[in-house]
C-alpha cells in the first residue's frame, strides 16, 4: 500500500508538511516538480539503455558473433544507436532538466507553464524512441549524430522548441534583472541547438548540398552539438554547483564573459578539424584546426576558475556528493579539451585519423564531463525537489567510484588503443586483421570499462527509484531538511 | 550581458558567421561540380540499378560505422596498401546522396573495393560469415541477408559453396536474398579508378 502511495506521490507530489524557511524555493520547486522529475526519469532510463548498448557494441568489436543472429542489433546499427541514446536520450534529458531547474531557481520566481515543459519533455522522449526505432529498422543516415531518420527530426525539433520556450519564459519571469553565467550558458545552448539543427536538416536532407559537402555540414553539426549545446548545459551546472553546493564563490568570476564568448566563437567551427586530408576543401579543415587551437583561450580561463574555486575548498569536496561529480567533470573537461586541441594538429591526425582515438575523446567529453556534471546536479536537485534525504548515501558513493573508474578505463583504452591502432593503420601497410590482433587488448579493456560503467549506472537507477519511492520520515516532514544555499554573486552586483 | 536578447544576438551572429564562412562559402565555390564527359568515359562512372539498391542496403546496415570511402594520397599508407591510386576528390561524389565518406576505419577503406575484390563469390562468403574468407576478422556476419532453405528438387545454382564447418545440415542450402545480391553488386561497382587531373597521387606529390 505504502509503495502505491509513494508511486502516486512521486507522480503527483504534494508539499504538505514541508518546512517553512525555504518557502520561496519550495514554491518554485513545486511549480515544476512533475516536469523536471519527468526529464530526470527519462534521463535515467536512457542512461541504462545507452550503457547496455555501449556494452554490446564494445563486445561485438572483439567477439563479432556475439548476438549476431539479431540483424537489427548488428554492429552497424547498435553503434549509432548507442551514441544517439547517450546524447539525445541521456544527456539531453539530464541537461535540460538541470538547466530548466537552474533557470527557474536563479530567476527567483515560479514561472508557471509547467504543463508545457512536461508535455514537450514527454514529446522529446517519444521522438528519441522513434529515432532509435528508425535506426534499428534500417533507416539510419550515415552522418554522425544525425543518424536518426529524417522522419524523427520534426518531432525532435518541435519537442525541443517547447522545452526551449519554457526555458525562455522562465528566464523572462525572473525577479532579478541581472543574470549569472549559468543563465547565459543555458540560453546559449537552447538557441544554438535550434540553429544548428535547422541548418543541418536543411542542408543535408531538405535541400541536400552536393556530395561531400553533406559530410562537411555533418562535421560542423557534430562539433557544434558537443561544443554549443551539451557543453554549455554542463558549464551552466558547474557554475551553479560550485557556489551552491560547495559554498565557494567562483574565483575570477569576472573572466566569465571572456570564457563564454571565446568558447562559443571557437567551438562553432572546431568540429571541422576532423575533415583534414580527406576529399574536402582543405581550407575548411584548416579553419577547424585553427578554431580548435583557439579553444585554448577559454580552456585556460575555465581551468583557472574551476580549479581555483574547487581547490579553495578542497577539504569539502569529498564530503559533498554533487561537488565530487563536479570535480570529476572539471578534470574530464580539461583533459578532453586538451586532447581535442592536440588531436587537431596535423602531425597527430596523421596517426589518429579514422581510429578510435576520436571516439575516446568524444566519450570523455560527453560522459566524463557533461554526464558527470549532470549526475552531480541531479543529486543536488532530487532532495530539494522531493524534500527527502538520499536514503542510501553509500550506494551513491559506490556509484561515483564505479562510474568514475569505468569512464576512465573506457577513455584510456579508446584513446591509447586508438593511438596504437592508428599508428599501424596510417603508418604501415600491415594487414587489417593483423592490426586488429595487435590491439585486441584495448578492445577487451573497453568492455571491462563498459561493464563497470553499466554497474555504476545501475546503482544510480536504484538510488533514483529508491529516493522516489521511499516514504518521508518524521524528520523529513517536520524539519527544514535543506539548509539554505548561499546566494550567488550576481545578486550583489 | 544581463539580458536574454544580447546573448541571443551574440550567439546568432557567431553561429551564422561560422555557417556562412565554413559552409555557405565553400558550397558556393565548389558545390556545383558537373560530371565530365558522357557514356562510357563519364567521370565519375555511374552505378547501375542493382548496385544502386545495394547502396541502400549499405546505408541500412550502417557499414559506414566501420568503413570509410575516401582514399588519402597526401598522408598515410592508403596507396601503399593498394586501396587506391590517387586522392579521392569532390568530383568522385557528385552523384551520391548521401555520401559514405565515414569516420572510422575498423575495416579497410572501400572507395575502390570493386577494383581490388572482383570475385562475387568471395563477397557472398564474406558477408555470410567473414570468418570463412578472413579468419580473425571482427566484421559481423550478415547471415540474416541469406536464406537457409530445404532443397526441393535440384539444388539452386545460387546456393553458396560453403566450406566444411559452415554448411547447413544435409538437405538444406544457403541462398542469398535480393538484399545480399544488391550489396554484392554495389561492392563490385564501387570504384574511383578513373583519372581526375587535379587529384594528388604519390608521383605528382614527389614532383612538387
Ligand atoms: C565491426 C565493423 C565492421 C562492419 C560493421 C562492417 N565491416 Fe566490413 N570489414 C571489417 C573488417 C575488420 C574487415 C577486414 C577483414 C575482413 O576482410 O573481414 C572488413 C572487410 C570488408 C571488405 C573486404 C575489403 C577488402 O579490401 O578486403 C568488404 C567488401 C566489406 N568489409 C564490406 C562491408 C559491408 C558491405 C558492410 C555492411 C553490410 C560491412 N563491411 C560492415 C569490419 C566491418
Amino acid at each position: 500500500m505504502n509503495l502505491i502511495c509513494n508511486l502516486f506521490s512521486s507522480v503527483f507530489p504534494s508539499l504538505g508538511g514541508d518546512g517553512s524557511q525555504r518557502e520561496r524555493e519550495q514554491t518554485i520547486d513545486s511549480s515544476m516538480r512533475f516536469a523536471v522529475l519527468g526529464l530526470i526519469k527519462g534521463s535515467v532510463f536512457w542512461l541504462l539503455v545507452a550503457s547496455l548498448l555501449g556494452l554490446i557494441v564494445s563486445i561485438k568489436l572483439h567477439s563479432p558473433s556475439y548476438l549476431s543472429e539479431y540483424g537489427w542489433l548488428s554492429y552497424g546499427k547498435a553503434y549509432p544507436a548507442f551514441w544517439n541514446a547517450l546524447v539525445y536520450g541521456w544527456l539531453f534529458n539530464a541537461g535540460l532538466a538541470c538547466v530548466a531547474w537552474i533557470i527557474a531557481r536563479l530567476g527567483g520566481r515560479p514561472s508557471g507553464n509547467s504543463g508545457l515543459l512536461a508535455i514537450s519533455g514527454g514529446a522529446w522522449n517519444i521522438a528519441v524512441i522513434i529515432g532509435l526505432f528508425g535506426i534499428f529498422k534500417g533507416d539510419q543516415n550515415p552522418y554522425r549524430m544525425l543518424e536518426f531518420p529524417s522522419y524523427a527530426a520534426p518531432f525532435l525539433f518541435a519537442a525541443f522548441i517547447g522545452i526551449g520556450i519554457w526555458i525562455l519564459l522562465a528566464f523572462k519571469a525572473r525577479a532579478y534583472r541581472s543574470s549569472y553565467a549559468s543563465q547565459w550558458y543555458a540560453l546559449a545552448g537552447v538557441f544554438s541547438f535550434v540553429w544548428i539543427f535547422s541548418i543541418a536538416q536543411a542542408m543535408i536532407f531538405c535541400m541536400p548540398a552536393q556530395g561531400i559537402f553533406q559530410s562537411v555540414v555533418a562535421a560542423w553539426f557534430g562539433g557544434n552539438l558537443l561544443g554549443l549545446v551539451v557543453a554549455p548545459f554542463a558549464f551552466a551546472t558547474i557554475y551553479y554547483l560550485i557556489p551552491k553546493a560547495l559554498g565557494q564563490h567562483i574565483v575570477g568570476y569576472r573572466q566569465s564573459g571572456i570564457a563564454f564568448w571565446s568558447w562559443i566563437f571557437f567551438s562553432s567551427a572546431a568540429g571541422l578539424a576532423s575533415l583534414v586530408n580527406g576529399p574536402f576543401p582543405a581550407w575548411v579543415a584548416s579553419v577547424g584546426v585553427v578554431a580548435s587551437f583557439g579553444l585554448f583561450l577559454p580552456l585556460s580561463v575555465f581551468t583557472m576558475q574551476f580549479l581555483s574555486s574547487l581547490f579553495a575548498s578542497f577539504s569539502k569536496i569529498w564530503d559533498t556528493l554533487s561537488v565530487r561529480y563536479v570535480f570529476y567533470a572539471v578534470f574530464a573537461f580539461i583533459v578532453a579539451t586538451a586532447l581535442t586541441i592536440l588531436g587537431s594538429l596535423r602531425g597527430i591526425q596523421e596517426v589518429t585519423q579514422f581510429s578510435q582515438f576520436n571516439d575516446g575523446v568524444r566519450y570523455l567529453f560527453l560522459v566524463g564531463f557533461a554526464g558527470m556534471a549532470f549526475t552531480g546536479m541531479v543529486y543536488y536537485i532530487l532532495p530539494r525537489l522531493l524534500n527527502k534525504e538520499l536514503p542510501n548515501p553509500s550506494l551513491a558513493d559506490l556509484q561515483f567510484w564505479v562510474q568514475g573508474l569505468g569512464i576512465f578505463l573506457v577513455t584510456v583504452s579508446l584513446v591509447y588503443g586508438g593511438w596504437a591502432h592508428g599508428a599501424l593503420l596510417n603508418g604501415s601497410d600491415a594487414d587489417t586483421i593483423a592490426i586488429l590482433q595487435n590491439t585486441k587488448t584495448y578492445l577487451f579493456l573497453t568492455t571491462i570499462g563498459s561493464v563497470l560503467f553499466a554497474i555504476g549506472n545501475f546503482a544510480y537507477a536504484v538510488s533514483f527509484v529508491w529516493i522516489l519511492l521511499s516514504p518521508r520520515t518524521e524528520k523529513e516532514q517536520s524539519a527544514d531538511l535543506i539548509e539554505p544555499a548561499p546566494e550567488l554573486e550576481y545578486t550583489h552586483s | 550581458m544581463n539580458r536574454g536578447p544580447f546573448i541571443f544576438i551574440g550567439v546568432l551572429i557567431i553561429v551564422s558567421l561560422s555557417w556562412a564562412v565554413t559552409l555557405v562559402k565553400p558550397i558556393q565555390e565548389a558545390g556545383n561540380l558537373a560530371p565530365i564527359g558522357k557514356g562510357e568515359s563519364r567521370v565519375p562512372t555511374l552505378l547501375a540499378g542493382l548496385a544502386l539498391q545495394g547502396r541502400e542496403v549499405y546505408q541500412e546496415q550502417g557499414c559506414v560505422n566501420c568503413h570509410t570511402q575516401q582514399t588519402l594520397a597526401t598522408v598515410g599508407s592508403d596507396i601503399a596498401r593498394g586501396w587506391g591510386d590517387r586522392q579521392s576528390m569532390p568530383l568522385d561524389y557528385v552523384d551520391q546522396s548521401p555520401v559514405f565518406t565515414g569516420y572510422n576505419r575498423v575495416g579497410p577503406d572501400l572507395a575502390n573495393v570493386g577494383t581490388r575484390r572482383t570475385d562475387a563469390d568471395w563477397h557472398y562468403l564474406h558477408f555470410y560469415n567473414p570468418q570463412i574468407t578472413s579468419p580473425g576478422s571482427n566484421m559481423p556476419p550478415y547471415a540474416f541477408l541469406f536464406e537457409t532453405r530445404k532443397i526441393i528438387g535440384p539444388a539452386s545454382n545460387r546456393a553458396l559453396d560453403l566450406p566444411e564447418g559452415y554448411r547447413p545440415e544435409e538437405g538444406y542450402e544457403v541462398v542469398p536474398t535480393p538484399e545480399a545480391n544488391a550489396l554484392v553488386a554495389y561492392m563490385l561497382g564501387l570504384s574511383q579508378a578513373y583519372d581526375i587531373e587535379e587529384a594528388p597521387t604519390p608521383e605528382k606529390l614527389a614532383y612538387k
